[in-house]
C-alpha cells in the first residue's frame, strides 16, 4: 500500500517534471512574439526612449491600422492590404499545382516504376537544394523569354517548378507505403492510369496533401528573393511589401508599424498552422516519415 | 455571338483607361522611410503636374542592393523600368552595358553640366553621353553633437581629432556616451572615410579610396588612420551592436550620448523633435587640417525603352529633377543640399547653409570627394574590401598593422 | 515487381514515363541547365554583368584567398552541425514529452511551430533586442540584482554565430517536433506495453526501443533541416547583417553580396558552384544507399 503510494507520488512527481519542462520551454519560444506584440501596440515616442521589451504605457492600435491599409510602400500609401491579396493570388495556384504534379510524380515513381525511376527521382530530389541566389538571372532570362516577366503568374511558374522536387519527395515517400496490391486489383477491374490515380490513390492520400500543402503554403508565402526579383511595384507579393516597410535607408524605423505589419504578414500561415496543425501530425505519422 | 460582344464591349470601355496610361513611368527606387517618401512626392506631384503618370516600384533594403537585384532581373528579361535612381558607379556601369538613354540633348539645353559641380561629374555621364539626373547631395563626413552636453562640460567644437578624443575621454569619465553608434559596416566607414583624408590631406584620400595606389594603402600614415579608429572605439559603448543609426541619434538627442558621426540626414531626426541647429544641437565637419566635403548623391537614370510615351515621360521626369525649384523643395525635406551649385539655400537651415557654404570651399581646395563608403569612390569590388576590414577591425582585436596588411592584401585579390 | 509490366497496350506502357516527363524536363531545365549556367559563370571574367571570356579556376582561386568567405565556411560548419544536432534533439525531447497524454498539446504544439511561420525580416529584430546587452536578457537579469550575470554574445564576433544558432533552433526544432511526434504515434503501443511488462524502465524503453524506431523520422528531419540550414539567409541579414565586422556571414549571404553588391558576380558563381558541390557530396551518397535500399527490401 505505502508502495503504491508512494509510485504514485512518483509518478505525479514525474508528470510534474514534463509540464514543467513543455511550460518553460513554450515561454521561451513565446518570447519574441511577446516583443513583437507589446511593440506594436506602443507609440513610437515609447519605443525610441528606449522601452524595447517592457508593457506599453500608452496603449494604442496605430500601428496596426497604418499597417494593414495606410502605411506607405514607396508613394503608394495603400499598407499591406493589395500585396495580401497579391501573395493569396500567387500562392494559391502555386501551391495547387505543385502539389498536384508532385502527387501524380509520387504515383508513377512508385507504382508505375519504369527503368530509371530512381534516377529521375534521385535528380528531382537534388533540387530541393539548390541555392536559389545562384539562378535568379538564368531564371530571369527565361521568364523574360516567355512573356512571364514582372507578373504574377511568372512567380507562380517559378513557385511551382521549384516546389515540384518537394512535393514529388512528399508523395513518393508516401506512396511507397501503400501496399501496391491496391493498384493491382484495381487493374483487374479494368481501371486505367488516371482512373486509379483518382478513384483508389487520391483518395487515400488526404494526410499527406495536407502535408504538401502546409510546407508549400509556408515556403511560398514567406519567399522574398523571388517575389523581389521577379515581380515589381504593384505586383509584388506580400513580404517584398513588408521589406519595403520594415527597411530603411536614411530614415527612422517605424518599429510598432513594422511588428504589426509582421503579424498581418504571418496571420496566413499562423490560421494555417492553428487549423491544419492536428492533421499535419497525423500526415506526416500516415507516411512521410517513412522516408 | 453574345461573347463577342461582350469582348467588343470590354474593349470600348478600356479604351479611356489605355489612353490615360499614355506617358506613363515606371519609377524602380529605394527609398521606403517617411522622410524619402515624401521627398520623393514632390517629384512625383511636379511630375503629374505635367500630364505624366507615375508608377511606382519601390524596393527597399540592404542599402539599395535588394533594388540593384531587382534591376538586373528586369534587364536581363528584356523589361526595364522606364527610370531607376543610382547610387554611386550603378549608372555608370549600366550605361558601359549601352542600355542607358542618353540625356546629352536635355543637358545641353538646360546648361546642367555648369551648374554641376565638376567633382560630380563622373558619377553622371559616360563618355559624351549624360546618363543621369542628379536631384540632391547629401554629406557624409558631419559630426552631430548635443550642445547642452557641451555647454555644461566647458567644451567647444573640437578643431582636430586629438581634440575630439580628448573631449570624448572627459566626457566618457563623467558618464556621457561620447560617441554613439551602430556597428554595421557602413557606419563604421563613415569614419573611415574620413580620417583618410582629415588626417593626411584629401591627396591621401584620393591615392587610397580612389587610385588604390598600393605604396599609399601600405603606408605609416594608413596605420595612423587605425589607430585613431581604435581610439574612436574605446568612446562607444558595449551595446553598439545591431543599433540602427536612428536610434544613435535619439542617444544624442536625449543627452545618454555627445556625438554621432553620420550624414546629413541624421538632421532629419532633430529637427523633427522640434530642435534648431546651434540652438539645441551643433552639426559640424568631422576635424582636419583641410576641411574635406565627402559626398553622396542620389540621381534617376532612364534605361532605353521603345514605348514613345514612356520616352516622352522620360524627358519630362529628367527636366522635373533638373528643376531649381524641385530640387529646393526636395532637398528641404531630405535634409540634403541640391546637387545643382545654382540654387539658393537661403530658406534652409543653418547646417544646410553651412555645408553649401563648406562645398563651396571644398570645390576650390579639392577636399571635395566622393564618400567611399556609399560607393563614390572605388569601384564596389574595392570599396567593400575597405569597409570589411575596417568593420572587422573596429569590433573586433586586431592590431593596426595586420589591418593594414589585410586591406593590402584584400585590394590586391580583388583587383 | 512494378505494375507496369501487366499493361498490355504499349501507349499506356509509356503513359507515366510521358505524364513525369513534363516535371523532368522543368527540373532539368531550371535546376541543371541554370547550375550549368553558374558553372559557366564561375569560370569567366564576369564583374557587373555576365561576360563570356573563359579564364580558368581564377575565380576558384580569388574566392579561396578571401579572408571572408573563410570565414563563411567556417560559419556554415559550425552553424549546420549545432543547428542539426540542437533542432534535432530539442524537437526530439518536446516530441517524447508531448507524447505522455499531455492535456493541452494542441495548443503547446501550435506554440512550438508558429516561429515556422513568421517571416524573418521582422522576427529577426525581436531577437536582436532580446539578445542585446544593453536592451535584452542580459539587461533583465541584471536589473533583478544579478549583477554579474552575461549575455552579451552578439556583440563579440567570436560567439556572434551562435546567437544565430539559437534563432534557427527556435525557428525551426518545432517542425522537427512534428515530425518526431507523428514518428511516435506511428509506432506500435504494444510493443511498449510488452517492455514494460518485462520490467524495463520508462527511459530504458526510450533508449533502447522507441528512438532506434524513429530512424525514418530522423532521416527527414536531417533531410529538411539540411536544406533550411543551407538557405539560411534572411535569417543572418535579419539578425547580425553578417556582423559584428564579417563575423556571422554564411556562404549564401556571401554569395548574394558577392553577385549584388560588390560587382563579382564570377566569385558569385564559384561560390555557389562550391556550395552546390557540398550539397553534392553529402547527398548523393545519401540518395544512393536510400534508393538501393529500397531496391533490395
Amino acid at each position: 500500500m505505502a508502495e503504491a503510494l508512494s509510485r504514485s507520488g512518483k509518478a505525479r512527481l514525474g508528470r510534474m517534471v514534463v509540464y514543467g519542462c513543455l511550460i518553460v520551454v513554450a515561454l521561451v519560444y513565446l518570447m519574441p512574439l511577446w516583443v513583437m506584440v507589446v511593440t506594436s501596440l506602443k507609440p513610437l515616442d515609447e519605443i525610441y526612449s528606449g522601452s524595447f521589451i517592457g508593457l506599453p504605457k500608452v496603449l494604442t492600435f496605430d500601428a496596426w491600422r497604418a499597417a494593414w491599409s495606410e502605411a506607405c510602400i514607396g508613394t503608394e500609401c495603400t499598407g499591406l492590404k493589395p500585396y495580401f491579396v497579391n501573395s493569396l493570388l500567387m500562392v494559391i495556384p502555386a501551391v495547387v499545382l505543385s502539389t498536384g504534379i508532385g502527387a501524380i510524380n509520387g504515383y508513377i515513381l512508385t507504382k508505375w516504376k519504369f527503368p530509371g525511376a530512381n534516377f529521375v527521382f534521385g535528380l528531382l530530389l537534388f533540387g530541393c537544394f539548390l541555392p536559389y541566389q545562384a539562378i535568379l538571372i538564368p531564371m530571369a532570362r527565361t521568364l523574360g523569354l516567355l512573356g512571364l516577366a514582372g507578373s504574377i503568374p511568372g512567380l507562380v511558374a517559378v513557385h511551382a517548378s521549384y516546389g515540384i522536387c518537394f512535393t514529388t519527395l512528399f508523395f513518393r515517400n508516401y506512396f511507397v507505403s501503400l501496399p501496391d496490391e491496391l493498384t493491382k486489383a484495381a487493374m483487374v477491374d479494368g481501371a486505367g492510369f488516371f482512373r486509379i490515380f483518382w478513384s483508389v490513390i487520391l483518395p487515400t492520400s488526404i494526410p499527406i496533401i495536407v502535408v504538401s500543402c502546409i510546407w508549400q503554403f509556408t515556403q511560398i508565402w514567406n519567399d522574398f528573393l523571388f517575389g523581389v526579383s521577379f515581380t515589381s511595384g504593384s505586383n509584388s507579393p506580400i513580404t517584398v511589401a513588408l521589406n519595403n516597410i520594415v527597411n530603411v535607408t536614411t530614415g527612422r524605423k517605424q518599429y510598432n508599424v513594422d511588428m504589426a505589419a509582421a503579424m498581418i504578414a504571418a496571420i496566413p500561415t499562423l490560421v494555417v498552422y492553428i487549423v491544419a496543425g492536428r492533421y499535419f501530425v497525423r500526415g506526416l505519422t500516415a507516411g512521410a516519415v517513412k522516408g | 455571338m453574345s461573347k463577342f460582344i461582350a469582348t467588343a464591349l470590354a474593349a470600348t470601355m478600356l479604351m479611356p483607361i489605355a489612353a490615360r496610361a499614355e506617358g506613363q513611368i515606371e519609377v524602380l527606387h529605394h527609398w521606403v522611410s517617411q522622410s524619402e517618401v515624401e521627398a520623393l512626392n514632390v517629384i512625383r506631384k511636379a511630375l503629374e503636374a505635367k500630364g505624366f503618370q507615375w508608377k511606382d516600384s519601390a524596393v527597399g533594403g540592404m542599402s539599395g542592393a535588394n533594388a540593384q537585384q531587382a534591376l538586373r532581373a528586369r534587364l536581363t528579361a528584356g523589361d526595364p523600368p522606364g527610370a531607376m535612381q543610382f547610387l554611386g558607379w550603378e549608372g555608370v556601369q549600366w550605361a558601359e552595358q549601352g542600355v542607358v538613354r542618353d540625356l546629352n540633348d536635355l543637358a545641353q539645353a538646360g546648361g546642367w553640366r555648369e551648374a554641376l559641380a565638376p567633382q560630380l561629374l563622373p558619377f553622371v555621364t559616360s563618355g559624351e553621353a549624360f546618363i543621369a539626373a542628379p536631384i540632391n547631395m547629401h554629406r557624409q563626413n558631419w559630426v552631430w553633437a548635443n550642445k547642452k552636453i557641451f555647454d555644461d562640460a566647458g567644451i567647444a567644437v573640437p578643431k582636430t581629432w586629438a581634440e575630439l578624443i580628448e573631449t570624448g575621454k572627459k566626457l566618457k569619465e563623467k558618464g556621457v556616451v561620447p560617441v554613439a553608434m551602430g556597428d554595421e559596416p557602413w557606419q563604421i566607414g563613415i569614419i573611415f572615410d574620413a580620417l583618410l583624408s582629415d588626417l593626411n590631406g584629401p591627396e591621401f584620400y584620393q591615392k587610397t579610396a580612389v587610385d588604390l595606389d598600393p605604396e599609399a594603402l601600405g603606408s605609416p600614415e594608413m596605420v595612423k588612420v587605425f589607430d585613431t579608429l581604435r581610439e574612436i572605439r574605446g568612446l562607444v559603448d558595449d551595446n553598439f551592436v545591431g543599433r540602427d543609426w536612428a536610434v544613435a541619434t535619439g542617444m544624442v538627442i536625449n543627452g545618454e550620448a555627445a556625438m554621432q558621426f553620420m550624414g546629413d540626414w541624421a538632421k532629419g531626426e532633430f529637427l523633427a523633435k522640434g530642435l534648431k541647429p546651434n540652438q539645441d544641437f551643433y552639426c559640424f565637419a568631422t576635424p582636419g587640417k583641410v576641411t574635406s566635403f565627402q559626398y553622396l548623391i542620389d540621381s534617376f537614370g532612364m534605361f532605353t525603352v521603345k514605348d514613345e510615351t514612356v520616352q516622352q515621360a522620360q524627358v519630362a521626369l529628367a527636366e522635373t529633377i533638373m528643376d531649381p525649384q524641385v530640387q529646393k523643395d526636395f532637398n528641404r525635406i531630405k535634409g540634403s543640399i541640391p546637387a545643382r551649385n545654382d540654387v539658393s539655400v537661403d530658406d534652409f537651415d543653418d547646417c544646410a547653409k553651412l555645408g553649401f557654404q563648406e562645398r563651396a570651399t571644398a570645390i576650390e581646395k579639392g577636399s571635395m570627394q566622393g564618400a567611399m563608403t556609399h560607393g563614390f569612390a572605388a569601384k564596389p569590388e574595392f570599396a567593400s574590401v575597405f569597409s570589411d576590414v575596417a568593420a572587422q577591425f573596429f569590433v573586433g582585436k586586431m592590431s593596426s598593422e595586420d589591418a593594414v596588411k589585410m586591406l593590402v592584401s584584400g585590394i590586391d585579390n580583388a583587383r | 515487381m512494378s505494375a507496369s509490366t501487366h499493361m498490355s497496350s504499349r501507349l499506356a506502357g509509356w503513359l507515366p514515363r510521358l505524364v513525369v516527363a513534363p516535371s523532368l524536363l522543368i527540373v532539368i531545365v531550371t535546376v541543371y541547365l541554370f547550375i550549368l549556367w553558374t558553372g559557366v559563370i564561375s569560370v569567366t571574367s564576369s564583374k557587373f554583368v555576365p561576360t563570356y571570356d573563359f579564364v580558368g579556376l581564377d575565380q576558384y582561386v580569388r574566392l579561396w584567398a578571401t579572408p571572408r568567405w573563410h570565414t563563411a565556411v567556417a560559419n556554415l560548419f559550425i552553424f549546420s552541425v549545432l543547428f542539426l544536432a540542437l533542432s534535432t534533439g530539442l524537437g526530439l525531447l518536446l516530441a517524447i514529452l508531448l507524447d505522455q497524454n499531455i492535456r493541452v498539446e494542441g495548443a503547446l504544439r501550435a506554440i512550438y511551430l508558429y516561429p515556422m511561420a513568421l517571416s524573418f525580416i521582422v522576427t529577426g529584430t525581436a531577437w536582436k533586442w532580446i539578445m542585446n546587452p544593453g536592451l535584452g536578457i542580459q539587461k533583465v537579469v541584471t536589473d533583478l540584482g544579478w549583477t554579474t550575470f552575461r549575455f552579451d554574445w552578439i556583440t563579440d564576433p567570436q560567439m556572434a554565430i551562435y546567437t544565430v544558432v539559437v534563432a534557427g533552433v527556435w525557428q525551426s526544432s518545432g517542425f522537427a517536433m512534428a515530425i518526431f511526434l507523428a514518428g511516435l504515434r506511428g509506432i506500435d503501443n504494444s510493443v511498449i506495453k510488452a517492455a514494460q511488462i518485462e520490467g524495463a524502465s520508462l527511459p530504458l524503453i526510450y533508449r533502447q526501443i522507441i528512438i532506434p524506431m524513429l530512424r525514418p523520422a530522423m532521416l527527414s528531419v536531417i533531410v529538411l533541416l539540411s536544406y533550411i540550414a543551407i538557405k539560411s539567409f534572411d535569417l543572418v541579414l535579419a539578425l547580425t547583417n553578417g556582423g559584428p565586422g564579417t563575423a556571422t556571414e554564411l556562404p549564401s549571404t556571401f554569395m548574394f553580396s558577392a553577385t549584388f553588391r560588390r560587382n563579382q558576380m564570377g566569385v558569385g558563381a564559384a561560390s555557389a558552384m562550391m556550395m552546390l558541390m557540398t550539397v553534392a557530396a553529402i547527398i548523393i551518397p545519401y540518395l544512393y544507399s536510400e534508393l538501393r535500399e529500397q531496391k533490395n527490401g
